[in-house]
């Protein structure tokens, strides 16, 4: 499995490389953020770890030029700073986990592991109805201004339920289905509420409601 | 109105505006007596007129109409100072002589009362008089008398007078002017008192401001001596961190270097294990003190967005841990602000949730609410939960109750020390089934 190692401290990438090569990785290492750019959306990696503080540049800027030109393999991010917004940052700029510095190596390659997996597994797909976009890697919803909005899990499944087929009515029962793996006990409040959140996102003319039949997404473009 | 927007400084405002307007009032003061003081002298002469044109009949009928036994001459002129003409079918009598071309078309005029001449075309003669006439009969002999006044004189005087009084108004506006600013001087000196306290505090002559203030700047010296405290507070909390921690690196520090510098000691694994405990010491100690001396406490204008920051985090919990699900309930408004620094809550909100997300076998639910007087958070998770006797210990420093996944240690110790620096409460609860549950309750 090819590895991208982007990281700016020689003795640590040289353990790193060392560690990591033991792990079955095949490993690329470079320390400046122009070269991680090129090679990234050159070749062909399985999972890329990006330190953020690099010396010609920011990790993060690096991994937003990566997603807006598409490459879309899994990051890691490695961090000194155990900043909850800076985590936040990481991942809304496309990083798929993060780890603080130090770190230990096993715990790196664990979750190197699991982001490839993970990222195996997923469909790479966008569901799309009028304005809206969403993304289901991002658990995001992305507006027509460019405007991404996060996302809890129920209100993804939600969303996604009633945009795979806009002008549908969706009864609540059937809804409620969507959640029920979640919610021991919902009761119809619950998609209530959710649907009220939902609408504060996308407006309320978008999702509106067939009276005693249940919700219906309307694809306005 | 718009010179005074920005006002440059209080006392030039002030004067700016009473300054005018002292000078507008007094201007204003100036013209009513004007006019009040000519009002009332023409009523004055009026009625003297009248008063003498009564007495020059009086000693008429006294003389039985025999106008020549008058004494006149002078007489009536150095008693009364006016102008008078007697006219009897057989003479007129007109003192002084000059006046004569002015009084003459009154006698014949045939009208009573009060009557006024001005731009006389005579010469020699007033140009502006006020004169009586009055017309009796004494016996058969109808006469008729008329007094008069030269306004011109008066009005010289008067002039003379409304030029004094203006005199006057300017050294009262003067006065004016001098009481202004000596009242606006002595009422800014607390002002300029509490400047120099800020220089000298500036200077580390005094530490805290104890000025006389009147009672507009209590809150204002309240506020900065509760600023300067703060600002104390923080460097000792600051210094006492770093001392703690210098303490508690070095020494860890010193141990591996002693064994690295040694080239003759082997580097067997017992040793390895010993300078990576020692390291990861040193990384937990620094990362706690850190932490701690990162969150900001209580302040003045500074506010978090709740809900914005707890979408986020759950988010992002959402994106590391994608077999468990993050759930968020509140009936916030999505711009709701709290008085909490933002970091503060993220530090809070981030721990929970990471805590929970790590103890959680699936869901962990995160409510957000807020009422009259208080602001509450709670978390949720389906983990296994706490035992009951070890619920009291959360969050306490030091304490970690699981060594295998990181948490429920420095985390929760964290968010205790800001929930206590904000004055609330946090409480941990536990159930059979339902794993543990952080409530907060903030009051302010």
């Amino acid at each position: 499995m090819r590895l991208l190692l982007v990281e700016d401290d020689r003795l640590l990438a040289e353990g790193l490389v060392r560690q990591l090569g033991k792990a079955g990785f095949s490993v690329d290492t470079t320390p400046s953020a122009r070269e991680a750019v090129v090679l990234g959306e050159q070749e062909d990696y399985r999972a890329v770890v990006l330190d953020l503080g690099l010396p010609d540049g920011n990790g993060l800027d690096v991994l937003r030029k990566w997603r807006t030109n598409h490459v879309s393999c899994p990051v890691l991010i490695l961090t000194a700073r155990g900043d909850w917004q800076d985590k936040v940052n990481g991942l809304k700029a496309g990083a798929d986990d993060y780890l603080a510095k130090p770190f230990q190596t096993e715990e790196l390659i664990a979750r190197l592991n699991a982001l490839v997996r993970r990222s195996e597994g997923r469909v790479h797909a966008q569901v799309k109805a009028g304005r809206f976009e969403l993304d289901e890697n991002r658990q995001s919803l992305k507006m027509d201004d460019g405007v991404e909005h996060t996302l809890t899990g129920t209100e993804f499944r939600l969303l996604r339920c009633l945009m795979s087929r806009p002008g549908h009515v969706f009864s609540k029962e059937q809804l409620m289905e969507q959640l029920y793996n979640l919610n021991d006990s919902p009761s119809e409040n619950v998609i209530e509420a959710y649907i009220r959140r939902l609408r504060k996102l996308v407006g309320s003319e978008t999702i509106s409601t067939r009276r005693g039949q249940g919700y219906i997404f309307n694809a306005i473009p | 109105m718009r010179f005074l927007k920005k006002p440059a400084s209080v006392k030039g405002t002030l004067l700016a505006l009473l300054l005018p307007a002292g000078i507008g009032l007094m201007g204003v003061a100036w013209l009513v007596h004007g006019l009040l003081l000519d009002r009332m002298s023409r009523e004055f002469v009026e009625s003297r007129l009248k008063d003498e044109v009564a007495f020059l009949e009086h000693q008429i009928r006294d003389a039985n109409g025999e106008v020549d036994t008058l004494q006149t001459g002078d007489y009536f002129q150095d008693v009364f100072h006016h102008a008078f003409a007697i006219h009897t079918p057989e003479q007129t009598i007109i003192s002084p002589d000059t006046w004569e071309p002015l009084l003459t078309p009154l006698i014949e005029n045939e009208e009573d009362g009060t009557v006024r001449v001005e731009d006389a075309e005579t010469t020699d003669t007033p140009l502006d008089i006020l004169a009586y006439r009055k017309s009796f009969q004494v016996g058969e002999t109808p006469i008729v008398v008329i007094v008069s006044e030269d306004l011109g004189a008066l009005k010289r005087s008067q002039a003379a007078l409304h030029a004094w009084t203006a005199v006057v108004s300017v050294l009262l506006i003067m006065l004016l002017v001098a009481v202004l600013w000596f009242g606006i001087t002595m009422s800014m000196r607390p002002v300029v008192t509490l400047k120099a306290a800020l220089k000298r505090l500036q200077d580390g002559e005094i530490s805290r401001i104890n000025v006389q203030s009147p009672e507009e700047f209590h809150p204002l010296v309240l506020q900065l001596n509760q600023l300067l405290d703060s600002l104390d507070q923080r460097l000792e909390r600051s210094r006492d961190a770093l001392a703690n921690l210098s303490h508690s690196v070095k020494t860890p520090i010193a141990a591996v270097r002693q064994i690295l510098e040694d080239d003759t000691r082997p580097l067997d694994t017992n040793l390895r294990r010993q300078m990576v405990e020692r390291l990861s010491d040193i990384d937990r100690q620094l990362e706690a003190e850190m932490r701690r001396s990162r969150f900001a406490g209580p302040q003045i204008g500074k506010s978090a967005y709740p809900i914005k920051q707890a979408r986020d985090l759950l988010w992002m919990l959402g994106r590391l841990y994608p077999e468990k699900s993050f759930e968020l309930s509140s009936s916030l408004p999505e711009d709701s602000r709290w008085p909490i620094e933002e970091h503060d809550l993220n530090e809070v909100l981030g721990n929970l949730l990471d805590n929970a997300g790590k103890w959680s076998s699936r869901c962990v639910e995160l409510s957000v609410e807020q009422g009259s007087g208080f602001k509450r958070i709670v978390v949720a998770d389906d983990g296994p939960g706490v035992n009951h006797k070890d619920l009291a210990s959360l969050g306490q420093r030091g304490l970690r109750l699981d060594e295998q996944t990181p948490g429920h240690g420095l985390g929760l110790a964290i968010v205790r020390d800001i929930v206590t620096r904000y004055e609330g409460k946090i409480s941990f609860s536990t159930k059979s089934c339902s794993g543990l549950r952080v409530f907060i309750e903030f009051s302010k």
